[in-house]
């Protein structure tokens, strides 16, 4: 009696999971599956599967053509790398301090911090630019990473001081009177804020890639082309044909999917190893 | 200790600090500070506060302010009431200890859509509730009481994957010792869920809400990937990003107008900060209690 | 004290690292090629500059390397004012017409062309939508486009219809199509406000306002958007609504133009840029113009000063810039383009051929037709509320919400009395 109660328990969970990726992925799985079709077929039976008649892979081919997507790739990975990782660093640094010393004024940095992530960056667009091109850092990824990281920084500080207060205070005693100088504390601490870590690097990475404005703005030239601006650039170019677009869309979706896919194994891994144990 | 206290904040916040000043704080301040000027003529002129008083007083930008604000209300409690809930129940059945291998699947299918361009959810909606050629026959998007409504589901269809993920990391870290001990005294699923687990990853609906208070109201990208700058019908999707925009930098209608964009942008500032300072406050005095 | 010591100088080393490893690759530095940059909003003609156009201006301009860079319409705007404001911004600017292009010209981002003379290949009208308030021009024209329907010749054979030329013939076959049920009307959607406007009122109202008689009175204020003028092309465009295809409220432009192109709808009111979208496969498409009034009316045709170029105030290579500007005047360039870009025509006082044939037929719409351009994007959208962005807005509200032509023209004119000096 309990063990089948039990199994129906287990089948219910797992309908019910299947039904929401389902949900999330069939939609996908639309473009992907029109990206392989003609003009006409897209739009007459778009949830129909390519039948012989109907295939064509031929979107792909002109996207290839013109795109240029292994440079697109090679900036966005960079541009998105670099920030999350310069986001993390910084960002546990002083989330840490923030939450560790008692410092007067350590409320008010704090609150400054936050306080950024209440504007639309784009306000900032025209002085950015021109800090930009005083350093010389115009038309370069380095100015994609700066500002990425700058915009980046106040949620990933908030949260992670949220992770940091977590953190039992006999912990970093122990470390202090074993004679740990105050970034061996950091370091002894750190795995367990790896969620943390992880959940900040998650929610940085995904509007670094898909952002469009800065590298229009502050990398606008064919080299430094990320791959959100090549693929928008397909969009307008390819406005009526169907099969590129979907090609070129499904191209510039495909690399973050990938890097999430090996990522959230990492991210597991923390997750178990931190807290759960 | 105390003197060292401040030089090893000062250490460790510094270089953030020097990021966030001169590519962001900076810049905004700067931005913001034209919400004081006229920019019109050759030289910015001092003005105060009138170009607050305009944009609440002039018929048109007042209507189209207060319009935007309900709208982005509208859109918040949308994604708070669907997307929150929907997350949760997502990041229990995750972790229902029911699932073996299957778990990293499950996650990353339903994290997937969160990785999207909003160009390609945009494309994605619009081909599956097209009246010509998708499966929804009432045309949702062209009626004024159903298209804000249906952009904030399309929303929350992507961005559920952060309250789920934010949400199984505070369940998976529910100890385990906790948890057998109500096995052993005969507590189901259930039971365990509202009981035990609930409780403890409670603190999270807090972060959670107040991000996506301020998320919502800084949203642009999906309403100006489906509808451009003056999102209709009618402006019944437009929202406070969208009404920042078209009056920063224009639309094909009208012209950019740089200090009332300012003003716009400092309004917008307030309405978050006033909410997000009262409960970061609130958790800032919450926390002292605890330590005292 | 190590540790403040050891973090600020990581501050300063990275910032040293960063100014002198990245300093931007000069540009063009090899071989004394200048390199300019042309910013445009029409990313689908990237290919067509690449391969067709700047391979020829290079040929006989071989120290000079011309790079079109284009950003989406959308984005455009915006972009080119972040780029100029900050100190950026392509050596070519690509102008909007009327208003915006007036207050680019008012921050300086333009060099002026005065006394240049490849101002010589167009008329002082041609230059105008470009010009400053001081009448001096800006921008060289590179093509206008116009609005008018195309329709599907193999439908109208079936049902047996004539190419209407009166505002009663076009609902008439309007309403012949409707009765026989196979096709749609009328490839016309409103969840894009703009195309309303431009490809819908602006089309068929200068029958009824007489083009710029109507559209010069509301400027200088001795007509009201609520003459009976006005108001009977509102009603002219409301008599569209009973043929509109199923859920045409959320139906963008793209689609409308598959609708048509699948074979399914008979008319498509649209503008001339459309060409290529429109006559795909074997669809045996026309084009006819906007209906008169009434019958033995006059006819008009919306001719819309669409794009030009100007020199940007900040280029550092002006003298190529010009060279290149002055190379878009000439027949060379004006024939290559608009028939690369069919649907774009000259608007030199050099006569151009066209050799699509869906090109030739719009530009013999404008023969015995008199031209205007779109009514509302000249003075009457440099205040709040824009009567531009009004327009769309109540055009869209009819054909969603029954607003009335009465009521659309009265809000308007509220909207427009509200902030603009001769209408007050």
């Amino acid at each position: 009696m309990k063990a089948s109660s039990e199994r129906a328990g287990t089948l219910v969970v797992h309908a019910l999971l299947i039904v929401f990726a389902v949900l999330a992925i069939a939609p996908i799985l639309l473009i992907v599956v029109n990206s392989f079709k003609t003009t006409p077929a897209i739009f007459e039976h778009p949830f129909a599967l390519p039948t012989a008649d109907t295939f064509s892979a031929a979107g792909y081919e002109r996207v290839f053509q013109r795109g240029h997507f292994v440079d697109n790739y090679r900036n966005s990975l960079v541009v998105t790398v670099g920030s999350t990782v310069a986001t993390l660093v910084l960002a546990t640094l002083a989330a840490f301090a923030l939450t560790e010393y008692k410092v007067r004024f350590a409320p008010l940095v704090g609150g400054f911090f936050v306080a950024g992530i209440m504007l639309p960056i784009r306000l900032g667009t025209v002085p950015i630019l021109k800090t930009m091109i005083s350093w010389g850092l115009m038309d370069t990824l380095t100015a994609l990473v700066l500002v990425y990281t700058a915009m980046s920084l106040p949620l990933a500080v908030a949260l992670l001081m949220t992770y940091f207060r977590s953190v039992p205070h006999d912990l970093k005693e122990a470390a202090r009177i074993d004679g740990a100088g105050e970034l061996r504390t950091l370091s002894i601490v750190l795995p367990l804020v790896r969620p943390g870590l992880a959940a900040v690097a998650s929610v940085t990475m995904l509007p670094i890639w898909n952002d469009l404005w800065f590298p229009l703005i502050l990398a606008p030239s064919q080299e430094n082309q990320t791959v959100t601006l090549g693929v928008q650039q397909f969009v307008g170019q390819f406005l009526n044909d169907y099969p590129a677009l979907l090609g070129a869309l499904t191209l510039g979706a495909v690399p973050l999917v990938v890097l999430f896919v090996v990522f959230s194994r990492q991210f597991i891994q923390g997750l178990s190893q931190g807290i759960g144990k | 200790m105390r003197r060292a206290h401040y030089r090893y904040f000062l250490a460790f916040t510094l270089p953030a600090l020097a990021v966030y000043v001169l590519f962001a704080a900076l810049p905004l301040l700067n931005s913001m500070y034209y919400s004081l000027f006229d920019t019109d003529g050759e030289v910015a002129r001092f003005v105060g506060l009138d170009n607050y008083h305009y944009l609440f007083t002039n018929p048109t930008t007042s209507e189209r302010f207060w319009n935007a604000l309900v709208n982005n209300l509208e859109f918040f409690a949308i994604h708070l009431l669907v997307e929150v809930p929907v997350g949760l129940l997502l990041a229990a059945l995750l972790t229902s200890g029911r699932l073996r291998r299957s778990t990293g699947l499950y996650r990353t299918l339903l994290f997937i859509p969160t990785t999207l361009s909003v160009v390609i959810v945009g494309f994605i909606w619009r081909l599956v509730i097209n009246p010509l050629w998708g499966l929804v026959d009432y045309p949702l998007l062209g009626n004024e009481n159903t298209a804000l409504p249906t952009i904030s589901l399309m929303s929350v269809w992507q961005y559920v994957g952060i309250p789920m993920i934010f949400l199984y990391a505070a369940l998976l870290a529910v100890p385990n010792d906790v948890l057998e001990a109500a096995r052993v005294e005969g507590a189901g699923g259930w039971t365990t869920f509202w009981r035990i687990k609930f409780p403890l990853i409670a603190p999270q609906f807090g972060l959670i809400a107040i991000l996506t208070y301020i998320w919502t109201f800084n949203g642009f990208d999906l309403v100006f990937a489906l509808n451009g700058s003056a999102p209709g019908p009618n402006y019944s999707t437009d929202i406070l990003g969208t009404l920042f925009y078209r009056t920063f930098f224009g639309s094909s209608g009208q012209l950019a107008d740089l200090d009332l964009g300012a003003t716009v942008a400092s309004v917008i500032f307030l309405i978050i900060l006033v909410i997000t300072g009262a409960y970061f406050g609130l958790l800032h005095r919450r926390l002292r209690s605890y330590e005292l | 004290m190590r540790a403040l010591r050891a973090s600020v100088a990581l501050v300063a080393a990275a910032a040293v690292v960063l100014t002198s490893g990245c300093s931007p690759s000069a540009s063009g530095g090899d071989s004394g090629k200048v390199v300019l940059t042309l910013g445009s909003w029409r990313t689908e003609d990237l290919a067509m500059w690449q391969d067709e156009i700047l391979p020829a201006f290079e040929k006989t301009h071989p120290n000079i390397d011309v790079k079109f860079s284009p950003t989406n319409t959308n984005e455009y705007n915006a972009a080119i004012q972040s780029q100029v404001d900050g100190g950026t911004g392509p050596d070519l600017i690509t102008c909007r017409p009327y208003d915006v292009n007036r207050s680019w010209i008012k921050k300086g981002y333009f060099e002026k062309l005065d006394g240049k003379p490849m101002l010589d290949a167009f008329d002082k009208l041609a230059l105008d939508p470009w010009a400053g308030d001081d009448g001096s021009p800006y921008c060289l024209p590179t093509a206008a486009v116009l609005a008018g329907f195309f329709y599907n010749k193999d439908i109208f054979t079936e049902l047996n219809l004539k190419v209407p030329t009166t505002q009663d013939e076009f609902l008439s076959v309007l309403r012949a199509i409707k009765d026989n049920g196979k096709y749609a009307p009328l490839a016309l959607g409103s969840a894009e406000s703009w195309q309303l406007a431009y490809n819908g009122l602006y089309s068929i109202g200068p029958a009824y306002w007489k083009g710029e008689d109507g559209r010069q009175g509301l400027i200088k204020g001795t007509k009201k958007v609520t003459d009976p003028d006005f108001v009977a092309a509102f009603e002219a465009f409301d008599a569209w609504k009973p043929y509109l295809p199923k859920g045409s409220e959320s139906l963008k432009y793209a689609d409308m133009t598959q609708l048509f192109a699948l074979g399914k709808a008979a008319i498509l009111p649209d503008g001339s840029w459309d060409i290529n979208q429109v006559a795909v496969g074997n669809l045996n498409v026309g084009v006819f113009g906007p209906p008169a009034a009434t019958a033995g009316g006059e006819r008009y045709v919306q001719e819309m000063p669409d794009m030009a170029i100007g020199i940007s105030a900040a280029s550092k290579h002006k003298a190529e810039a010009e060279t290149f500007l002055a190379w878009t005047a000439t027949p060379e360039f004006l024939s290559l383009y608009v028939n690369k870009l069919p649907g774009f025509f000259s608007m030199g006082k050099e006569p151009v051929t066209y050799t699509n044939t869906l090109a030739q037929e719009f530009a013999d719409l404008k023969q015995g037709a008199k031209l205007t351009p779109r009514l509302g994007l000249d003075r009457l959208s440099a205040g709040t509320p824009p009567f531009d962005d009004e327009v769309w807005r109540v055009l869209q509200l009819m054909y969603t919400k029954d607003l009335s032509a009465q009521d659309a023209t009265a809000e308007l004119q509220k909207g427009l009395s509200a902030w603009y000096e001769p209408q007050k």
